[in-house]
């Protein structure tokens, strides 16, 4: 036993020679301050691999959404709590505005925000942004230990805890959310997941109300954390239906799950978010419906139990059914009537599959709203991902009510994740823990130091005698499928002979030097580029940073107006709200898809048309980001169909997506691009000037490596106001109205001059207004 | 206790403020004031230089007592807002410049007087009849203005100077001549004065090479003004410092100063005519030509620093350089982008010194300490720098007392007090300087600070964080010998 | 399609025929045409230009489809019954025809002319003409085109666009008859499962409750999921690609794409590498037999290491650069 509790990490500490710590009661606390010690060099470990976006770059947050929590944080620290609770935050969708404080899971910055006061209370004025940068490596840290916690009610080897946690440490599939920087709400709702399931294993064992009471407290924590608490919501009234229609039906379980239930929905109906949700939509209908079911089937249990007819049974066991089927389909009918809200898209779509290309093409335009790959899963878990099977595998060998929770628990977030690429996240944590039990499994089996020898195993043999087979036809076909697992006929033996053991211990510390390996790997090549700054390697092998982003953005937050109004898409509107401090028309919340599919529009038309949207919306500057001279992909020409879709969904009249696409079929930039192509606002805005850069009719795309024609496009209504170092990001400002009440072509055609561009000028004028 | 460290912390301020010489003390004068005419000046010449990007003028001025009664008052008018301009203003006497004792001080006079005054007390009285050569220097701030305002992103840029080809006096003048240092024969207007008004018949200005010079004069009375200007090409920024704010953080346990400067810099250089075109800007950078925008700043930081960064709102700029060695260490620096006309540019540069080579203890004394730092550092520029507002502010390790501080760079304003940080109880002591006006050439000039450090107060830190320390582990060895199980069975692990 | 021009040629001369009745009693026949027929007119040529030509006061929607089997235009057939669903519900919206709208189907064989002097390539096409006189005639006589660019199209998304293109008539809801049959061979079905259920009960409970079914049921579930089963669902994969030089390629390049069979192959090596896992970790440590027991231990570790190292091959092929590897592979 010591052996194993210490193989994985402290194998020295087994063989130390003084047996002495080793045996009785100071064993035991040995082995307890081991575990101790493991665990906390576990959590360093997590940390520690999370912060190679530090060392490499700096303290910053990355990527998208981050910035907006970033920024929310620093709202509710300088502003305090209640006025973050009403905040109506302005400067975000011009000109509706948006109320952020009830419309966000604040759990995350009232976290950090409490963090912060803390440190402040004890004289340690740390700066906040270093607080938000680092919130999500000291989470993993806790969540390693959780899933510690977590495997331990699994299974009754130590050692399976203790892997768990280092799997769960530096699994990348978690990693990947949690790098440092990564400030988003996954950061801390993974460790909230993970313990709010222990929590609940616990609660159904001891079945105590405590342990349901502190099971409600955290998932409604989780519930003001992350918008993924509908697994929990979901899962664990199966888990319960699941135990009752096994006929597992316990006072534990009614206990806990009642409690939870009540306390839970409580809980989470105080954040403003979710409101009354958990009684008006069908994501929560599951819970409603078990939580009545075990209070149908607790009355039915209690009535069996005083009396004893056989026929009162099956009466009471029908009318049970009855009442259910009924209430089935009273659900139903409030649902069909609208009373009860239906799924909400996000997760409707995660069974209807097809649902979101079709109808929300923005929730199907985020790139981690994909489908999985292998390759994904295989990146993400290496090994674990083969001892995942057999890891559930071994908890059919004694299916107490956890190991049922762990197989539903497996087989639900196998299936999102496959279903989309983010979802990995809820899978992480029981691939850790089903591989943690298999692999424990086997360094418990071949880690025993002492062997056994032949006659002892044939006395095993000896009694280990198959079971009757007389009674009815359910007892012969149950003898005949045996309740066990074939497996685990046989009694247990034990390993002979020392090669075999050296041999498969040698073997698995190899591969788990491997998935150490792998983890690094991946981790530092994969998961810890902030997005924000981008790094290339020069030919002499030094980094050099290319920081365009953050120069436009901070050109945006010293040289404009406080108020000016910048309209970009989507993508990048928390950026420019957190670090260039402007107003933005739309954002990554994307709660409002007619405005968002507004700018679509003004990204797609033409400038006459998209002149007056933008002139209606007060936008004064526009950003694009462009990647065509560095050959960075992410930009808005590859996001541009996109746009284009979406706009389409609200003007199917006017912005088609056919008109973007060759005769052949094909998405060009270069001169057989189509006309409508050609003159949308985007186009014109992303290449303007550019071949200029280059010797005449040389100008070349480096994304989608295609050359562009000799003459660039005009510009009449904006006008270049900034362009970043590598082009990445360019900034126009949209021209006010022309003094003259001319429009723009006009006066741009006469800035050009002579009389020959004159009468072009008209000509154009006229075909304006004949297409107007 | 808390009480108490105020009550003499209280203290300590008021000596510092009795202790140094410029502090704010100005003396209301009523709207109607004439300086009385005790002196005349016998000869005058003024030298503008406008080699940077502010004019620096040099009056010599050779001053007769032409009272009765010895006196000592000096007065220099200036115009109703070119006051708040000028910075750096300093008397001495031109025969022996070793002579200290000079003080130049704002007269103030409400707002509504055409006319201000700054008042320069000379060292010792000037008996009547006696004579002394003054040497009046002093800079003027945003002085310059680009004319055409507008110009394109390759254009040359001209600025316009407008002065008075009379120096500014408040006494009759006999003799007077002023002589313009202009950076470049490229001076497409100047205004020339009539023969008549020279005491030689000249017409003015008379030009050799780059400099221009305006008289001689013959007697002027007081406050005679002959409105002048010249245009002149500058293509070069002018870097507007509208705010620095330094702090110097002395660590005893450290053994570190670290410094800190947050810059607020505009550029005052005309605006461009078009937007920003980088095609453009990026085919320059191959020759580079002179540009009227900020592209790189150098800072020539004390040597032995070590460990400079350079940072904005948003976080780490990656284009800068940091080059040290024992003799020098440079730091240069590129905000993330150029700054053209009327753009502005936020950041903060640090770095640290080991303390030993710039705290000592002082003689005699056993924990009492003297700091000589610069009073500012900032980017050394070839067109200069000009800062409308300094405000450095030294932080003491925590205990300090009896602060004394000493610099030749004239201040507005000082105050102390406390400021709380990392695992303070008390908070430690700062000093804050506040100076106006100031440009890039003060910036050798030094601070030093004389304070008091006592061992108790070393030790307090460690013993404060040990107690803590201890409280921390009684509470929690209570909480966890209490048992609020509520069953016997109820084993809650 | 070539005698498409002999037959246009033959056909061109009729359709003057059919601008003769005044547009009033011309739209009252096809109305009353399509109401007797409750679905869309069928046309051919002459009719066609009949109801087409101007002056019109109403405005006609044509489905220009090619239903014969042999051109095997799917879409077309899919569409049809869709199409005169939607022409039944219209005109049973509004009852004395204010709308002023007639649908009509002209199919490829009795429309030859039509589809030549359109030039039409494709099928079908769905044309609007707009009245030509009358309080809502529009200034170009071209008709507007509707075009079934993605996919198979049902009738809700062409109503909403008609609704659109004519916003003078108050377009008639579209509603879709109730299919009673469906509901009710559905209630049967259910009501026989539940009967069935109910005898077999003691028969199928075990079987239903025993362990193994369930265990294999979940490994299968776990096994096909985390091989990306659900990517080849949702993007619709090839089953396998072929390579340049005529052989077929199992695994598709690039880490963001998979064929079905590399899938297959994925979770049969994930099924192998669990089920030795499996065998070491229980059936092993039970074997009473020494010798048989370190022969497994050494052939399952054996398979263990083969196959981790072939997998890891492949996913080098995945993803280039991706350093680790073990032996033999």
């Amino acid at each position: 036993m010591a052996a194993s509790t210490t193989a994985p990490t402290a194998s020295t500490a087994s063989s130390s020679p003084m047996a002495f710590f080793l045996q009785g009661e100071t064993g035991r606390n040995t082995r307890g301050l081991l575990r101790l010690i493991i665990l906390c060099t576990i959590a360093a470990a997590a940390v520690a691999s999370r912060l190679f976006s530090v060392i490499r770059f700096e303290s910053i947050i990355h990527e998208f959404d981050p910035w907006f929590n970033f920024r929310a944080t620093k709202y509710l620290v300088n502003h305090g709590f209640y006025a973050f609770w009403d905040w109506f935050d302005d400067r975000t969708w011009h000109p509706l505005g948006r109320v952020t404080g009830g419309t966000l899971y604040p759990g995350l910055m009232v976290t950090s925000g409490s963090i912060y006061h803390l440190l402040r209370f004890l004289t340690l004025p740390v700066d906040i942004r270093n607080i938000c940068v680092l919130l999500a490596p000291a989470c993993s840290g806790l969540t390693a230990f959780a899933s510690y916690l977590f495997t331990s009610e699994m299974s009754d080897s130590p050692s399976a805890g203790l892997l768990a946690a280092i799997f769960m440490g530096i699994a990348p599939g978690y990693i990947s959310r949690s790098v440092a920087g990564s400030y988003d709400n996954e950061a801390i709702a993974i460790f909230l997941l993970v313990f709010t399931f222990y929590l609940w294993i616990k609660a159904v064992k001891v079945g105590s109300i405590m342990w349901g009471a502190l099971t409600a407290l955290f998932y409604g924590y989780m519930v003001s954390a992350w918008g993924g608490y509908v697994f929990i919501t979901n899962l664990l009234p199966l888990h319960a239906f699941v135990l009752i229609c096994m006929g597992r039906f316990s006072p534990r379980l009614y206990v806990s799950y009642t409690t939870w239930y009540a306390l839970g929905t409580l809980a989470s109906m105080q954040i403003p978010f979710v409101g009354f949700l958990p009684i008006r939509s069908s994501d929560h209908m599951a819970a409603l419906g078990v939580f009545g079911l075990t209070q149908l089937v607790g009355a039915a249990e209690y009535l069996r139990s005083q009396l004893p007819s056989k026929q009162f049974q099956t009466v009471i066991r029908s009318a049970v059914l009855l009442i259910f089927v009924v209430a089935f389909g009273g659900l139903v009918l409030l649902t069909v009537s609208g009373v009860v809200a239906p799924w909400s898209g996000r997760f409707y779509s995660l069974w209807d599959t097809g649902y979101a290309k079709i109808h929300i093409p923005i929730i199907a335009s985020v790139s981690e709203h994909q489908p999985t790959a292998w390759p994904a899963f295989f990146f993400d878990l290496n090994m674990l991902i083969w001892l995942f099977p057999a890891g559930v595998y071994m908890c059919f060998r004694k299916l107490k009510d956890e190991q049922v929770f762990i197989v539903i628990y497996a087989v639900l977030a196998s299936y999102f994740a496959g279903v989309m690429v983010r979802l990995m996240l809820t899978l992480t944590p029981v691939v850790c823990v089903a591989a943690a039990m298999a692999l424990s499994q086997i360094l418990d089996t071949f880690l025993v130091a002492s062997a056994p020898t032949e006659n002892d195993a044939d006395t095993k043999q000896a009694n280990g005698t198959p079971a009757g087979a007389n009674g009815s036809i359910a007892d012969k076909l149950s003898s005949a499928l045996p309740d066990t697992l074939r497996s685990t006929k046989s009694p247990l033996v034990g390993i002979y002979s020392y090669l075999s053991k050296s041999l498969i211990t040698g073997a698995i510390t190899s591969y788990l030097l491997l998935f150490v390996l792998h983890c690094t790997w991946v981790t530092s090549n994969a998961y810890s580029s902030p997005s924000v700054v981008l790094a290339s390697r020069l030919p002499d092998g030094s980094q050099h940073i290319i920081d365009d982003y953050r120069e436009a953005y901070y050109w945006l937050r010293q040289n404009t107006e406080p108020t000016a109004k910048v309209m970009s898409w989507w993508d990048y509107g928390y950026q420019i709200g957190g670090m260039a401090d402007r107003p933005t028309l739309v954002d990554n919340n994307t709660w409002n898809n007619t405005h968002i599919a507004t700018v679509g529009k003004a990204m797609s038309s033409r400038e006459e048309v998209s002149y007056p949207i933008m002139k209606q919306h007060e936008v004064d500057y526009v950003l694009v980001v462009f990647g065509g001279l560095l050959g960075y992909s992410g930009d808005d020409i590859n996001k541009f169909l996109w746009m284009v879709r979406i706009a389409e969904g609200i003007w199917p009249d006017e912005v088609k997506e056919r008109d973007f696409f060759t005769q052949r079929g094909e998405y060009r930039v270069d001169d057989q691009a189509t006309p409508t192509m050609r003159n949308s606002l985007m186009y014109k805005m992303s290449y303007y000037n550019y071949n200029s850069l280059f010797p005449a009719g040389q100008a070349m795309d480096r994304v989608r490596g295609s050359k562009l024609p000799a003459d660039g496009p005009q510009l009449s209504t904006v006008e270049e106001a900034f362009t970043s170092e590598n082009w990445i990001i360019r900034i126009y400002k949209v021209k006010d109205f022309d003094n003259l009440g001319r429009n723009h072509q006009d006066a741009t055609a006469f800035e050009k001059g002579n009389k020959r561009k004159k009468t072009s000028a008209k000509r154009r004028g006229a075909r304006v207004l004949r297409v107007d | 206790m808390r009480l108490l460290q105020w009550a003499w912390l209280g203290l300590i301020s008021f000596a510092a403020a009795d202790t140094n010489v410029t502090h704010e003390s100005r003396n209301i004068l009523p709207s109607t004031f004439k300086p009385p005419q005790h002196f005349r000046n016998v000869n005058l010449v003024r030298n503008i230089n406008l080699e940077k990007s502010y004019p620096r003028e040099t009056i010599n001025v050779v001053v007769e007592n032409i009272d009765d009664q010895p006196q000592s008052e000096y007065y220099l008018p200036f115009e109703q807002g070119t006051l708040g301009r000028i910075g750096g203003l300093e008397a001495k006497d031109k025969k022996e410049p070793g002579r200290t004792g000079f003080t130049a001080e704002v007269v103030e006079i409400d707002p509504y007087s055409p006319t201000e005054y700054y008042k320069i007390t000379l060292p010792a009285v000037l008996p009547p009849k006696e004579q002394i050569t003054l040497q009046i220097t002093y800079y003027v701030l945003s002085a310059l203005s680009p004319l055409p305002a507008q110009i394109g992103q390759m254009d040359k840029q001209y600025v316009l100077h407008t002065f008075s080809a009379y120096a500014p006096s408040s006494y009759t003048t006999l003799k007077q001549k002023t002589k313009l240092k202009l950076p470049t024969a490229d001076v497409p207007d100047v205004t020339t004065l009539p023969a008549d008004l020279n005491a030689e018949g000249k017409e003015d200005p008379q030009k050799q090479g780059t400099t221009f010079t305006y008289g001689p004069y013959g007697e002027r009375e007081a406050g005679a003004i002959q409105e002048a200007s010249v245009r002149y090409e500058f293509t070069k920024p002018l870097t507007h410092g509208k705010l620095l704010e330094r702090d110097i953080e002395i660590s005893h346990w450290g053994g570190n100063i670290a410094t800190e400067e947050r810059h607020w810099l505009t550029n005052r250089a005309a605006v461009l005519k078009n937007h920003f075109s980088r095609v453009a800007y990026q085919q320059s950078a191959y020759y580079n030509p002179p540009t009227h925008a900020l592209k790189e700043m150098r800072f020539p930081l004390t040597a032995g620093s070590v460990d400079a960064y350079f940072i904005d709102d948003i976080g780490n700029v990656s284009t800068s350089r940091f080059r040290t060695n024992t003799r020098e260490s440079n730091l240069e620096i590129k905000p993330r982008y150029p700054l053209f006309g009327n753009w502005n540019y936020g950041f903060k540069v640090g770095w640290n010194i080991d303390v030993k080579d710039y705290v000592r203890h002082l003689k005699g004394q056993s924990n009492s300490y003297i700091l000589k730092v610069p009073f500012f550092e900032g980017p050394k520029q070839v067109e200069g720098i000009e800062y409308e507002r300094i405000v450095t502010s030294v932080i003491l390790p925590e205990g300090a007392k009896n602060v004394r501080f000493e610099t030749s760079v004239p201040l507005v304003s000082n105050t102390t007090g406390l400021h709380r940080t990392f695992m303070d109880t008390l908070g430690r002591t700062i000093i804050t300087l506040t100076a106006v006006n100031v440009v890039d050439e003060f910036r050798d000039r030094d601070l030093i600070v004389t304070y008091e450090y006592p061992s108790s107060a070393r030790f307090m830190k460690p013993l404060t964080i040990f107690g803590g320390m201890l409280v921390v582990f009684a509470f929690s060895w209570v909480i966890g010998n209490l048992d609020v199980s509520i069953g016997k069975k109820q084993k809650t692990a | 399609m070539r005698l498409l021009p002999a037959l246009t040629a033959l056909l061109l001369p009729l359709t003057a025929l059919g601008a003769k009745k005044s547009p009033g009693d011309r739209f009252a026949e096809y109305d009353t045409k399509q109401r007797s027929a409750s679905k869309a007119v069928t046309l051919d040529d002459r009719s066609y230009e009949a109801l087409t030509t101007a002056p019109r006061d109403y405005s006609v929607a044509v489905l220009l489809t090619a239903l014969e089997a042999r051109f095997g235009c799917g879409l077309c057939n899919e569409f049809q019954p869709e199409w005169d669903l939607l022409a039944k519900q219209w005109t049973k919206g509004d009852k004395n025809g204010e709308g002023r709208l007639v649908f009509g189907t002209l199919d490829f064989l009795d429309g030859k002319a039509t589809f030549q002097s359109m030039m039409l390539q494709t099928a079908p096409v769905l044309l609007l003409f707009h009245p030509t006189t009358g309080p809502n005639a529009r200034a170009d006589s071209t008709p507007v085109r509707f075009d079934f660019s993605n996919g198979p199209d049902r009738a809700e998304p062409i109503h909403a666009w008609l609704s659109r293109q004519l916003p003078h008539t108050s377009p008639p809801p579209f509603v879709r008859p109730i299919n009673y049959v469906k509901i009710a061979v559905i209630t049967t079905l259910g009501l026989g499962v539940v009967t069935f259920l109910s005898v077999a009960a003691p028969y199928i409970l075990p079987i239903i409750q025993n362990r193994n079914l369930w265990a294999a049921v979940s490994l299968l579930a776990v096994l096909l999921f985390t091989s990306g089963h659900m990517f080849n669902h949702i993007r619709k994969v090839p089953y396998a690609g072929a390579d340049g030089k005529g052989g077929m390629s199992y695994f598709a390049g690039g880490f963001q794409n998979q064929f079905g069979l590399e899938t297959q192959i994925i979770a049969a090596l994930y099924g192998v590498l669990s089920f030795a896992t499996i065998s070491l970790a229980l059936k092993v440590p039970r074997m009473a037999d020494a010798r048989a027991q370190s022969i497994a231990v050494f052939v399952w570790g054996g398979v263990i290491l083969v196959v981790y190292s072939f997998l890891l091959s492949i996913f080098r092929i995945k993803s280039g650069g991706y350093p680790f590897w073990l032996p033999p592979f």
